[in-house]
């Protein structure tokens, strides 16, 4: 699936931030802080992503950013528009691309990509030539003429995309696109959200707790956890802090004095860490194997013991000390 | 499948901020769209007024062989009556709308859009007034097929227009108030009973309000159902204005026309500001 899309912000002021963040932050009734003053700016045509579990702020975040939720405090700007100030110009240069199906289903596939069109205030021949464009890139052109609720679900997903392509946007959020998609769907829409990576111009905000579609897809990668951001970077630069390989070991009995003795023998430093029975301990540069037979030495009894390299998961965990995905 | 030809430059500047009557039409054009594809939303709120004016009244009238307030035969007095409980249904119904947009997502496509929120409330509704246009032109066409005698002057029929006009967006705009704070479609659906039919059996529709209890004729006459039907009545069957008169009694009749209509007004500008405000709040966290 190859989508070949034009630049779209030839106004964009050079050297402007398409998302800009400062000290955002989000309490909601009840005193629940969901963001706690978070930070970044993302670069016209980069990828984006918001990364941690459910709770982390993710969507918090995408809600102000799109301006359907209130920001207690701090601003945000989508290609210079403050989005509590100028919410109409903010959301004139962006696209959501929903979490759940928002569709109207009783619609065609084109009368909602037409919808968009009108409400994003594209001109009629314009919007019909786009629409014809992206059925055909999207594999969507057999179908954009059947109700949406006759579709299947990665039809379904695709339409949406399309639709919020529609516009043109100079910032499209994506918040948790594959979420409920069977494997197969999956991996076509990683693909497609692949395809428009780099061609467009267009800057893409990305939120999912799926570490293989953030490494995939992101130029830089927000790991969020309790409403803050607790690292920042690209993936390779985020896993590099891992080295290259590490040693997994399960440990029934007693992990956490397991834990001690390896760092008390040097065998582990103080990025290794333990979640429940499971101890991960990035190896630096000594090789595994000696790592691993250094613990027979030290009498702790593993059930299993495996090497591996290092994942976002690991860097999550290292982080916060949850896991991110199952 | 083939690769996206590449959009002209010009083609992002082409695209201009949506006019808000550009925006308003399209939005009530999504709705008609929406409508068509669930006829029972237009269908279902008839059947009861066409029940009332075309069975119930005249099986009445003819127990009550008198004519009604104003000199109106019993039966056409009744059928002028159910328009005041076709509005409510037909807006009860509409409201059905904005619950399945929440619930089934829609509504976030629209709130992500560029356009102000509150033509997301006028676009629908828009489309509850021509609804209730349509179908009380169909039951007023019923009732004179079935030998209702109205009287339909110029003026007449432009109190009957303007009351119609205020009374659906009074009602449109508490069903809008409604469905946006009540959850679920069950919740909803059960207060249909207490928002769109009780006050109608209250405000003269079947009998004039000064036959009821002193207590409830004060309060039926706060009701704006019951200027809605006053006025109704006034524009197409009865000039002497009987029910504006019960209302007001005032000697002038122009002058209680006047009245009603502006406290109908006056409640569809209120209710309906409300309703807007309603809507941003639900759905602004």
């Amino acid at each position: 699936m190859s989508a070949r899309l034009h630049p779209v912000s030839p106004d964009a002021r050079p050297g402007q931030a398409a998302v800009e963040v400062h000290g955002l932050r989000k309490t909601y009734p009840g005193g629940v802080e969901a963001v706690r003053g978070i930070d970044f700016q993302v670069v016209p045509g980069e990828v984006f992503g918001l990364l941690g579990p459910n709770g982390a702020g993710k969507s918090t975040t995408i809600g102000m950013l799109t301006t359907t939720i209130k920001p207690t405090a701090g601003e945000a700007r989508l290609a210079g528009f403050d989005v509590a100030r100028n919410p109409i110009a903010a959301r004139s240069v962006s696209s959501v691309v929903f979490q759940e199906p928002v569709l109207d289903k009783a619609l065609t596939g084109r009368r909602n990509l037409e919808l968009h069109a009108r409400l994003w205030g594209i001109p009629p021949s314009a919007a019909a030539a786009r629409i014809a464009e992206l059925a055909d890139a999207f594999g969507l052109s057999e179908v954009i003429g059947r109700p949406a609720d006759s579709l299947s679900g990665g039809q379904r997903r695709r339409l949406e995309i399309a639709r919020a392509l529609v516009s043109q946007p100079r910032v499209l959020f994506l918040d948790e696109p594959t979420v409920g998609l069977d494997t197969r769907i999956r991996y076509e829409l990683l693909d497609l959200i692949s395809g428009l990576r780099g061609r467009t111009g267009m800057t893409t905000v990305l939120t999912t707790h799926y570490l293989d579609e953030a490494e995939r897809l992101c130029d830089r990668i927000a790991v969020m956890h309790q409403g803050a951001i607790v690292a920042l970077d690209r993936p390779a630069a985020l896993l590099a802090g891992l080295g290259s390989e590490l040693v997994e070991l399960r440990v029934e009995r007693d992990p956490a004095a397991a834990l001690a003795a390896m760092r008390a023998h040097g065998l582990a430093a103080e990025d290794a860490f333990a979640v429940g029975s499971t101890l991960t301990v990035p190896v630096g540069r000594r090789p595994a194997r000696d790592t691993i037979a250094a613990l027979v030495g030290l009498g702790i009894q593993a059930e299993a013991v495996t090497t591996r390299k290092p994942t976002l998961d690991d860097v999550y965990l290292r982080l916060t000390g949850s896991r991110l995905a199952a | 499948m083939t690769a996206i030809a590449t959009v002209p430059p010009a083609a992002a500047a082409l695209r201009s901020r949506p006019r808000p009557l550009a925006t308003w039409a399209t939005l009530a054009g999504r709705r008609v769209m929406l409508s068509a594809h669930t006829p029972r939303e237009v269908l279902a709120p008839l059947v009861t007024p066409l029940l009332f004016a075309l069975v119930i009244a005249p099986a009445l009238a003819r127990m009550i062989p008198a004519a009604g307030p104003g000199g109106a035969d019993y039966s056409t007095f009744v059928i002028v009556g159910t328009v005041g409980l076709l509005i409510p249904l037909t807006c009860t119904f509409a409201g059905i709308g904005v619950i399945v947009d929440r619930a089934g997502g829609a509504r976030r496509e629209l709130l992500a859009a560029p356009i102000p929120r509150s033509l997301i409330v006028l676009g629908n509704m828009a489309v509850a007034v021509a609804v209730s246009v349509l179908q009380i032109t169909a039951l007023i066409l019923a009732g004179w097929l079935r030998g209702s005698h109205f009287h339909a002057t110029a003026s007449g029929i432009g109190w009957f227009a303007a009351t119609v006009l205020a009374f659906t967006v009074f009602m449109y705009a508490v069903a809008e108030i409604l469905a946006n704070r009540i959850p679920t479609q069950e919740e909803y659906v059960g207060l249909t009973p207490v928002v769109a039919i009780l006050p109608w059996f209250l405000a003269g529709s079947l009998f004039p309000v000064t036959a009821l209890p002193g207590w409830l004729a004060a309060v039926a006459r706060a009701l704006p159902t019951t200027h809605a039907l006053a006025l109704l009545r006034y524009g197409v069957i009865d000039h002497g204005g009987a029910g504006l008169h019960d209302i007001w009694g005032l000697d002038s009749t122009t002058a209680c026309a006047t009245l009603s209509l502006l406290v109908l007004a006056g409640w569809a500008v209120v209710v309906s500001a409300v309703s807007i405000r309603v809507f941003k709040r639900s759905a602004m966290n």
